[in-house]
């Protein structure tokens, strides 16, 4: 019996693997997946930071977290309804294999698209701006549990129940917008009023900008430990409520 | 031990009830028919048996394995070829099955074998580097079909595998489905197509409103309303709408036009020749040529779910026309 639920377990593992692989292939080079998952994050750091006078080593831990939170958060938004909507999803959800790790083969997948953008404005950094990266096993920490804890979070938006990138992306950029603009990214945990400071503790965004600064610039404003413990947390405490949720899309029959 | 045993299956969308405690069994190894017209909570029943949709109550086993229990043993019995060919576009026709084994977990010796063996028995060996976005929807719907089969499931589900088809896909669906009938996969399929059904299956279900109306072979079907004969005529003239004078004969039910040809339904077919040949003397019109019918399944559906001839034909025409509209 316990040979055969590891035997289970193996299989999952492996089928959430397969799932990953094989989205990684059919979406990488998919319009809504260039425009919100690659574009969106350098537009935005353009926009709020040039003419700043801000150092490179800043801008670029401060485009990492924006890639990471971008990148990862809009691959189950724009993956999850192309998927109901050419029914390639049923295909899915018929397998053997639980919503669980379906799931974690979606979420592997923003991970994988956000690990792999980062190392865009990493490369510029580091080549041509000459970087240095005070850490680097922080830092390859950091891209790998923000990409994993923000692609959950592109889950949770995934599963309302919708078969068009545009009714899921329009509520999850009302939530990450906010989260975007609470975190400690534009305005550095140190110089943020004591009142705000609470609110920026609410944001996911905030503890992998830190994680970032204190891999990249060698300091940050909370301990390096506590970064790591809080990304791995937040993504097990937005996968599971995702389950409950995909749940509810297919009573709906989504 | 039966393919499927459904009891007292129920689904509510909100206050909506779309199936309404259905219960029927599928033997192993029969070809089981699912038909009833758009609305009738065909698709949802279907969806409930794979497990893709969560029923309000009930029980689905199937092999045994209770769905509330785990369906996770029956999901590798499983095959489903859904009314859309849902093919990943962006990869070829060897990725799509390689794809599809590996989420089965087969094992890599047998999936190249049986993906090699699939694709060439489906014609599409030759075109297995090529991704599934050239393809036309006949051969979408073989690789759809090719992936359902790539873990050899015993019981394979197809959702509506003709529509749109050409004459030449249709008929190697449907002799595919019979060979793979005949290596004793049983096959639950659901279709619009009553000939189709007709000609395929081993049994019936007729679902109208979300209830099952009747279940039996087609021919038993057929027998159960032998009072629904008709007469199959055709004049000279075809150009006279001569739908009202039809209808006002001796014993005519009800009366449709059928290309050059007119139909005329009733339970008494000699009564009505006899005031066929009177109405073609005084109209001076030439019998062209006539026969009697027996009752056909679309019959038994149209005198079950109580529905007109014309209106049937009107929504096969619309469903047929909306799916080549808006696929390759």
């Amino acid at each position: 019996m316990r040979d055969l639920s590891l035997q289970r377990l193996a299989d999952e593992m492996m089928q959430a693997w397969v799932i990953a692989v094989k989205d990684v292939r059919v979406y990488y080079l998919t319009p809504p997946m260039i425009m919100f998952g690659l574009l969106l994050p350098f537009f935005l750091f353009f926009s709020f930071s040039v003419k700043r006078n801000i150092g490179a080593d800043v801008g670029l831990a401060r485009l990492l977290a924006l890639t990471t939170f971008f990148t990862a958060s809009s691959a189950g938004p724009v993956i999850i309804p192309m998927e109901r909507r050419t029914g390639t999803y049923d295909r899915l959800l018929a397998a053997p294999m639980s919503l669980m790790t379906l799931l974690l083969g979606k979420s592997l997948v923003g991970a994988f698209f956000a690990v792999m953008v980062s190392v865009v404005p990493l490369s510029i950094g580091v080549i041509f701006l000459g970087v240095s990266v005070a850490d680097v096993g922080l830092l390859v920490v950091g891209i790998l549990f923000s990409s994993l804890a923000f692609s959950a979070l592109g889950l949770v938006f995934a599963s309302i129940p919708a078969r068009s990138v545009g009714s899921i992306m329009m509520p999850s950029t009302l939530i990450r917008w906010p989260l975007l603009f609470i975190s400690g990214i534009f305005i550095p945990l140190s110089d943020m009023a004591s009142w705000a400071r609470p609110f920026a503790f609410l944001s996911p965004l905030t503890y992998a900008q830190d994680l970032f600064n204190q891999a990249v610039l060698g300091r940050g404003f909370l301990p390096y430990w506590l970064d790591i413990v809080v990304l791995p947390l937040l993504f097990l405490m937005f996968l599971a409520p995702c389950v409950y949720f995909h749940r509810r899309s297919r009573i709906l029959g989504y | 031990m039966d393919a499927i045993c459904v009891e007292g299956l129920t689904k509510y969308y909100g206050d909506l009830l779309a199936v309404d405690h259905v219960s029927f069994t599928v033997h192993q190894g029969e070809v089981f028919g699912f038909l009833g017209p758009n609305g009738a909570g065909k698709t949802t029943t279907q969806r409930m048996l794979t497990t893709l949709l969560e029923p309000t109550e009930g029980r689905i086993a199937v092999f045994g394995h209770d769905y509330a229990r785990d369906a996770f043993p029956a999901k590798r019995h499983i095959g489903l070829v859904p009314e859309e060919s849902n093919v990943y576009t962006e990869l070829t026709a060897w990725e799509n099955l390689m794809f599809t084994a590996r989420l089965y977990r087969v094992p890599k010796a047998a999936r190249q074998a049986q993906a090699r063996e699939l694709l060439e028995s489906f014609g599409l060996w030759e075109k297995r580097h090529v991704k599934a976005e050239s393809f036309s929807k006949g051969m979408r719907r073989r690789l759809s079909i090719a992936m359902a089969l790539i873990h050899r499931p015993s019981l394979l589900f197809l959702d509506e595998p003709t529509p749109g088809l050409d004459v030449q896909s249709t008929r190697a669906i449907h002799e595919l489905i019979r060979r793979m009938n005949a290596e004793g996969r049983t096959i639950f399929l659901t279709t619009h197509q009553i000939e189709e059904a007709s000609q395929l299956c081993d049994r019936v279900a007729i679902i109208n409103h979300g209830r099952i109306a009747a279940i039996d072979t087609p021919e038993s079907l057929k027998r159960a309303i032998l009072k629904v004969q008709s007469i199959e005529v055709a004049f000279n003239l075809t150009e006279r709408d001569l739908a009202p004078q039809l209808r006002a004969l001796d014993a005519v039910r009800t009366v449709a036009k059928m290309g050059d040809k007119w139909r005329l339904y009733t339970e008494d077919p000699s009564r009505v020749l006899i005031s066929l040949l009177d109405f073609s003397r005084t109209h001076d019109l030439r019998v062209v040529s006539l026969c009697t019918l027996a009752p056909s399944l679309e019959d038994v559906f149209l005198e079950i779910t109580g529905r007109e001839v014309g209106s049937i034909r009107d929504e096969r025409g619309r469903n047929a026309s909306r799916r080549t509209g808006g696929e390759r």
